[in-house]
């Protein structure tokens, strides 16, 4: 009888393992906003400014933004209170690559409706993304993504921006004013008036910049190599980014412009930090007012410093007045998906309620021009201010060949050693980026 | 007993066919891409009305056939979907342009030309078999000892050998992240005040090798050890004691009379670590991301120092987001892999005989 009672047991057991391996789930973290009134779906899209209504079923998100998963679901709620209908959100968390999981979930048949993807990953769903233009939201943007084959593909949900963020009352303190950082004298001039103060300010170095490569190849190869494409540019102007993506190609007297930029933050760096250090060194040692700069975007500090925060443009050239601004990453729209939810979504996001969730409670800055939330990022002023006068920068850096900067934060690690001069760094950057594109 | 034999294979058939049809269905629908709400119902009721047919075909051979392949199934269909089909598909994958969306065309052998005129592949290679070749003689080397001290009269042995097996209760990620923090800020510490070397042993790809090597012994020496104690607990305690009476020294025990003992215990212990090592994943990618700086390698300079074959596999395709190439770099590490397993099999096997 045992025996019988535990082979039941067992079997009930494997039954319900086969099923709960059947059962279609993929979400890591999901909440629908409660159960949804399919009645209002009808208002939720005169609302949301479409003609059409959703499926009804609920439309599922794919976020990549671990951090902001629970105003996600915020957003879901409301989304559903409003409108009747059911936002899934589903987070991808950690280092979970977002791509890799979005392939697999294209394998296996079970796409959501939105999902996110960085600029340069448009291609790699060419044909499966649906051309939002005409839609109401995309008048009240100009950070929409657009592609050459697919049209308007990309709702920004946020906006975030990299260049040398610094500590404004320490910089009052040393009589440097961060206006004047538009050139390499005047960067030069003020790291040598701030490191002659080290002991009166308090500080440990004039720069916090880390190049290390195995946890922060992101920061070096990505963000602080996109001063490199980008800075003092105009957002739309792709000189340098469609130079890289023809083969791999640099321009030899920009880079090195560059390079003597990166070395003069090579010398006034907090040396303990620079080879060896980690993301929360850096930015524990610029909220400790311990750096006056840090190599980081507005991302780094999402609450009050304490002190005055902005931005400084890399001006590794003179005149440079830009900083890189945009959204880093995009919701898109899965053709075979909900495309109607998803529409109805995206112009029910664009909208005030849901830009509350986003820029109050989530404290992202808000791509939408009609947007009445200043975000709380003590970084944010600055920003406005640069967008404002239209000396911004795109992200282009996130056009480049997928994995290059797993190369190229390499040799800002040996730069940074000292195992490389500015020449140096411009003949191993040119000849490692020529051979990964070669690849 | 004939009727009932016919009666059986009426049955027998009927839940063959009838089994079959459901599932052709069920397919069917499936490939449509129905919403059909029976389709899983069709599928399944399918394959056990088929089962339910093999098992009522009437002879006794059949029967007993029947049984033992029900047994097997549960296994063998994990092993198939998990094992054979991925295998199968991934060496198909290599010789196309698969980039885990889309396959285009396919390329022949032109994936396994690219990864072979890669310098940055060709390294990890090498990378690997000489981290292989340093694990096998030093794990081995160390849990040996760590066995004999765990065999010995020391108090303590069931704390120290619990102790020295830990470690490799540790996920390796974990493992890697704990001794990234201790050589980036214990260890630089030391090496600052001793030889004026401010920067971590991680920042250089030589000693972020070493660094590797070390945490891999100290992660796998303690499994290995417990294998050497089951080998050296089963050394007859006659042999020893008659060595003792003939007055044969410790050391002349250990080499005349242990070690000959445990050969076979050696051989498994040193192919255990050869196929572990070769798979060498999680510290790897933890402890150093594969970062690592060569001036010069076959006229490139590289960017992979401490990249090995198994990291560089995962980077090809997953975040340089060439699937098809990482696929054709992971059948060369399969057949590696394959061989070795092979001549481990083949030598165990022969050195059981001999016994």
């Amino acid at each position: 009888m045992k025996k019988k009672a535990l082979a039941l047991l067992m079997t009930g057991i494997m039954a319900a393992g086969m099923a709960a391996c059947g059962s279609n789930g993929g979400a890591a973290s999901s909440n629908a906003g409660t159960d949804a009134a399919a009645s209002g779906d009808a208002q939720a899209a005169a609302d949301a400014g479409t003609t059409s209504a959703p499926s009804g079923k609920g439309v599922r998100l794919l976020n990549g933004k671990p951090e902001i998963d629970a105003q996600l679901q915020d957003l879901a709620k409301k989304y559903n209170e409003e409108t009747g209908n059911t936002l899934l959100v589903e987070t991808i968390g950690g280092d979970t690559s977002a791509s890799d999981e979005l392939k697999k979930m294209y394998q296996a048949d079970n796409m959501p409706d939105i999902f996110v993807i960085e600029a340069n990953q448009a291609d790699t769903w060419d044909g499966m993304l649906v051309d939002m233009a005409g839609e109401a939201w995309t008048d009240k943007t100009g950070f929409e993504l657009t592609n050459a084959n697919m049209g308007t593909i990309g709702f920004p949900y946020t906006v975030e921006a990299t260049a040398l963020a610094y500590n404004g009352d320490l910089l009052a303190k040393a009589g440097v004013d961060p206006a004047s950082l538009t050139s390499p004298e005047a960067w030069l001039e003020a790291c040598a008036t701030i490191d002659a103060q080290k002991d009166a300010l308090g500080i440990t170095s004039v720069f916090g910049w880390c190049a290390e490569p195995a946890n922060l190849g992101w920061s070096s190869g990505t963000h602080v190599f996109g001063q490199y494409l980008d800075s003092g540019l105009k957002p739309d102007d792709t000189t340098y980014i469609d130079l890289l993506n023809d083969g791999g190609q640099i321009d030899e007297a920009r880079m090195k412009a560059f390079a003597e930029f990166i070395g003069m933050m090579n010398e006034y760096s907090d040396p303990d930090l620079l080879v060896d250090g980690t993301y929360d060194d850096q930015v524990k040692g610029f909220t400790d007012q311990k750096y006056v700069f840090i190599t980081q975007g507005n991302w780094c500090v999402t609450e009050d410093t304490g002190f005055e925060c902005g931005f400084a443009p890399y001006a590794f050239e003179d005149g440079f007045n830009t900083i890189i601004a945009g959204p880093p990453s995009y919701w898109v729209a899965y053709k075979d998906g909900d495309v109607e939810g998803a529409k109805a979504f995206f112009n029910w996001c664009a909208g005030d309620s849901a830009q509350n969730i986003l820029v109050n409670d989530a404290g992202l800055v808000s791509p939408f021009d009609d947007c009445k939330y200043e975000a709380v990022n003590p970084f944010y002023k600055s920003m406005k201010s640069y967008i404002d006068a239209g000396n911004y920068s795109g992200w282009h850096t996130m056009l480049k060949k997928a994995g290059l900067e797993n190369k190229t934060c390499q040799v800002f690690a040996d730069y940074a050693q000292g195992k490389l001069d500015a020449d140096g760094f411009v003949s191993t950057i040119a000849s490692v980026i020529k051979s990964y594109y070669a690849e | 007993m004939a009727v009932n034999s016919s009666s059986r294979r009426v049955i027998s058939l009927a839940c063959l066919f009838g089994g079959i049809a459901l599932m052709v269905i069920a397919l069917i629908l499936d490939a449509m891409k129905s919403d059909a709400p029976f389709r899983g119902a069709f599928l399944v009721i399918g394959m056990i009305a088929i089962l339910a047919g093999l098992f009522f075909f009437p002879t006794l051979k059949h029967h007993r056939t029947f049984v033992y392949v029900v047994f097997l199934f549960p296994l063998l269909f994990t092993f198939v979907v998990t094992v054979i089909i991925p295998l199968v598909l991934g060496i198909g994958y290599s010789f196309t342009d698969w980039d885990g969306i889309r396959l285009t065309k396919f390329v022949g052998f032109a994936n396994y030309g690219k990864m072979f005129s890669q310098p940055s592949f060709i390294w990890s290679i090498l990378l690997t078999v000489l981290f292989v070749a340093f694990n096998m003689v030093l794990v081995n080397l160390v849990a040996f000892l760590l066995a004999l001290l765990c065999t010995s009269k020391l108090r303590g042995l069931g704390f120290f050998r619990a102790a020295y097996f830990l470690p490799n209760l540790i996920g390796g990620i974990v493992l890697g992240y704990i001794w990234q923090f201790i050589f980036a800020n214990v260890v630089t510490n030391l090496t600052t005040a001793l030889f004026d070397n401010r920067y971590s042993m991680l920042s250089e790809s030589k000693t972020a090798f070493i660094a590797i090597i070390i945490v891999y012994i100290w992660q796998y020496a303690g499994y290995i050890m417990l294998i050497y104690i089951t080998g050296l607990n089963t050394v007859p305690g006659e042999v020893l004691e008659a060595a003792s009476i003939d007055g044969a020294s410790p050391m002349q025990t250990l080499f005349k009379i242990k070690i000959p003992m445990i050969a076979p215990t050696i051989t498994i212990c040193t192919f255990l670590t050869l196929t572990s090592a070769f798979k060498q994943f999680d510290v790897n990618l933890a402890l150093t991301n594969g970062t690592g700086s060569i001036s010069n390698f076959l006229g490139e300079y590289l960017t992979n120092g401490t990249e090995m074959l198994a990291l560089n596999i995962y980077n090809t395709a997953v975040i340089n987001d060439n699937y098809s190439l990482g696929e054709a770099k992971a059948v060369l590490f399969f057949i590696i892999l394959a061989v070795v397993s092979i001549v481990q099999v083949r030598i165990s096997n022969k050195k059981e005989v001999e016994l």
